[in-house]
């Protein structure tokens, strides 16, 4: 496997963007606006197109400046722009804090999943000195926190969003590992997330048709 | 065997291309079951071909097919045929009676070959990577046919089908990274060195911190797919609300899928953690999954619902198979996975037929189907005695298997609860289904056009116990070889 050194420049630059990827999915946890919500997570698909080309430079690879392209075209623009459109046109959700916890309590649950994630992944799992064993525990943080916002979350598409998330993370540990993943693997990843989105918009869109404002609280119909 | 390879995954799309070319359901219906059966053919062929010798390999690791795939996949495609066969009549008769417009049969039958498709595409790959591909696929074509009639009740089945599995299957890709995570050491560097066979042959270098961690969430994940409890609580809405074929293929191919991947994972685990923890992981799930599978089968209520339980069941007796292990163990949970996968989609696609003629997916309703409808009832009642696993069905041979298996494995209290487990299970689930049967019939009139139909909807039934009643009765030697095979493959 190869793996960067954590004190190289773009395995500094990598480590950075892990960072930052992790306080954007708390910002989504915490952030009580819908509009934001989707802003959050649009500044988190950039950032990570961004560590994807950090990747490429470091390993010399195509495919990978292909797939931070793909990201930054796809999670980083179009989805935030149509999740935005059909949330504000279409269902007329300006606002939307439906939360089942509070705020805060999120929040907290958030800090104790990025340290649960810390003590699971950190100790003796991973080479020490390789920007792998930086990135990885950042990553499991997101794919967490994504877990955590689809739980607390009612409104489907925030669901959606959330699903979102947890697949940034997954992506966030994969391109420190870029020789492993062969290209076709993650191109298959992208275009299961596309088909995904698509096919779930198109359940969200028949819901609203049938009930009131499409959160997951009115599913209640099939029980036992 | 290439070609053969490739034929088995492809055949079924002859569906989707019928189905898009602006075929109506009887015409689809038919290519859907052609390709069904080209493909099961193949597969069958590719088995015997097989017999025990090198695994087909090619494509730096992409395709690879050895006698535990080619088994899987046989199952799968068996039970296409199946609910294609079934699929003629059900969605003719809903196209007839204005329930399915045009569009929607064709996306029923655009879907439906994808489905099939990609889960036997899924068994022939030896790279983990694209094996996560292909299952998340799956989820995703199998998710429109939950939701294809689009009523209020089917689109929130398919919501939370799609959002549960989705997570699920990602978080088994997120396994699947801390497998090659724990590979470090073996410096992989081309596609050859992610692939199943790969890693099983070198599990002595792989770390085991990070190794027991992978298998925890590739069972957690891919125990998403397959059902076992905490984590079914899809699988009766969904396996509810989907058109009765798609519930068959649900129950009898997906959940089959999703375990073939945990075998792999297992397989990679035990030989390099040893049995214990890779076994102790599996009889939780499942035996938390039978307890919750014959609980909720106590209720009375939607029938569908009933055996989309008793799958659960299923599935988590499998996972005690093979958490038992040993020869026996896994010679029963093979053999179990094939027995269940045909008495289900017996059950699922008589279920149909009911559903059609009554009008309802209540149990309650339905009353005198021997009498009303023979052959559907007694297909009905005869599936539900073998899933039950009375004699002389395949199932009661397997799940004695398995059971033996367990006193073998150690302490006996296991194999016991296990037992009792089942006598629950076969009282909670008997009862609703001898009451369906017996009673006074009601007037009904037949939703289906013609005579054909009617034999085509009774071909599948027929078809599906007779297999079951001879693998009860006597396992061919090709299959006890193919299965020996398999074993020697698991390790």
């Amino acid at each position: 496997m190869q793996s960067l050194s954590a004190t190289s420049a773009a395995g500094v630059l990598l480590d950075l963007s892990g960072v930052v990827i992790l306080l954007l999915a708390f910002a989504c946890l915490a952030s009580k606006l819908f509009n934001r919500y989707v802003v959050y997570y649009g500044a988190q698909s950039v950032v990570l197109s961004f560590a994807a080309g950090t990747a490429a430079v470091a390993f010399h690879s195509a495919e990978l400046w292909i797939l931070a392209a793909l990201t930054l075209a796809v999670k980083g623009i179009a989805i935030p722009v149509a999740a935005r459109r059909l949330l504000v046109t279409r269902l007329a959700l300006k606002r939307d804090a439906a939360m089942s916890t509070g705020l805060s309590t999120s929040l907290i649950a958030g800090g104790a999943l990025t340290a649960f994630a810390y003590l699971v992944s950190r100790p003796a799992l991973l080479p020490h000195g390789t920007v792998a064993s930086a990135v990885v525990p950042l990553s499991t943080a997101v794919i967490l926190l994504g877990s955590l916002s689809m739980v607390v979350r009612r409104h489907t598409v925030a669901q959606l969003i959330g699903w979102l998330i947890v697949e940034n993370g997954v992506f966030l540990g994969a391109i420190t590992l870029v020789a492993t993943f062969p290209f076709i693997v993650e191109a298959g990843i992208f275009l299961d997330i596309v088909a995904g989105v698509l096919i779930m918009v198109v359940f969200v869109s028949g819901l609203t048709r049938q009930l009131a404002e499409a959160s997951a609280a009115e599913l209640r119909e099939l029980r036992g | 065997m290439t070609a053969l390879a490739i034929l088995v995954a492809l055949s079924p799309l002859t569906g989707s291309a019928a189905a898009l070319a602006g075929a109506r359901a009887r015409l689809a219906g038919v290519a859907q079951a052609v390709g069904a059966a080209i493909s099961l053919g193949c597969s069958l062929a590719l088995l015997v071909t097989l017999d025990g010798h090198a695994p087909l390999a090619g494509w730096d690791g992409f395709l690879y097919v050895d006698s535990l795939g080619g088994f899987f996949a046989m199952t799968v495609a068996g039970v296409t045929l199946l609910a294609a066969l079934g699929s003629i009549g059900y969605v003719s008769a809903q196209e007839d009676g204005g329930e399915l417009s045009g569009f929607q049969v064709r996306l029923y039958f655009t879907f439906f070959g994808l489905f099939a498709s990609l889960m036997l595409a899924a068994l022939e790959t030896g790279n983990l990577g694209l094996l996560f591909v292909l299952v998340e696929a799956s989820t995703l074509a199998s998710a429109a046919l939950v939701g294809i009639e689009g009523r209020s009740r089917s689109l929130e089945a398919a919501w939370k089908y799609i959002i549960i599995s989705s997570l699920g299957v990602t978080i088994a890709l997120a396994g699947t990274l801390f497998l090659f995570y724990s590979a470090s050491a073996l410096h992989l560097g081309s596609n050859l060195g992610l692939t199943w066979p790969y890693l099983l042959a070198h599990a002595q270098a792989l770390a085991p911190q990070s190794l027991r961690l992978a298998f925890l969430l590739a069972v957690v994940g891919y125990g998403t797919k397959v059902g076992l409890a905490p984590m079914h609580t899809w699988l009766p809405d969904a396996h509810a609300e989907a058109p009765s074929p798609a519930s068959a293929m649900l129950s009898a191919a997906l959940l089959n899928v999703g375990m073939y991947a945990i075998i792999r994972f297992l397989a990679i685990a035990q030989a390099r953690l040893g049995g214990t923890y890779p076994r102790a992981v599996l009889l939780s799930f499942g035996f938390a999954s039978i307890v919750v599978g014959a609980l909720f089968m106590v209720r009375r209520g939607n029938f569908k619902r009933l055996f989309a339980y008793s799958s659960v069941e299923h599935m988590g007796i499998i996972a005690v198979a093979l958490g038992f292990g040993g020869v026996l163990g896994l010679y029963g949970a093979l053999l179990q996975t094939l027995n269940h996968a045909l008495a289900k989609a017996v059950l699922f696609l008589s279920s149909g037929d009911v559903a059609l003629r009554y009008r309802t997916r209540e149990a309650g309703q339905v009353s005198g189907l021997l009498a009303a409808v023979p052959v559907t009832g007694g297909a009905l009642l005869l599936a539900s005695f073998a899933v039950l696993g009375s004699p002389p069905f395949g199932l009661f041979l397997s799940e004695l298997t398995i059971v033996r298996a367990g006193f073998a494995h150690g302490s006996p209290v296991f194999p016991l609860l296990l037992l009792a487990l089942l006598g629950l299970a076969f009282v909670a689930f008997a009862r609703t289904t001898a009451g369906m049967a017996t009673g006074e019939p009601p007037q009904l009139a037949s939703p289906y056009r013609g005579r054909a139909e009617v034999a085509v909807t009774a071909a599948p039934l027929i078809l599906g116990l007779a297999v079951l009643l001879v693998l009860g009765l006597w396992i061919p030697a090709g299959l006890d070889a193919v299965l020996r095979h398999s074993i020697r493959v698991i390790g």
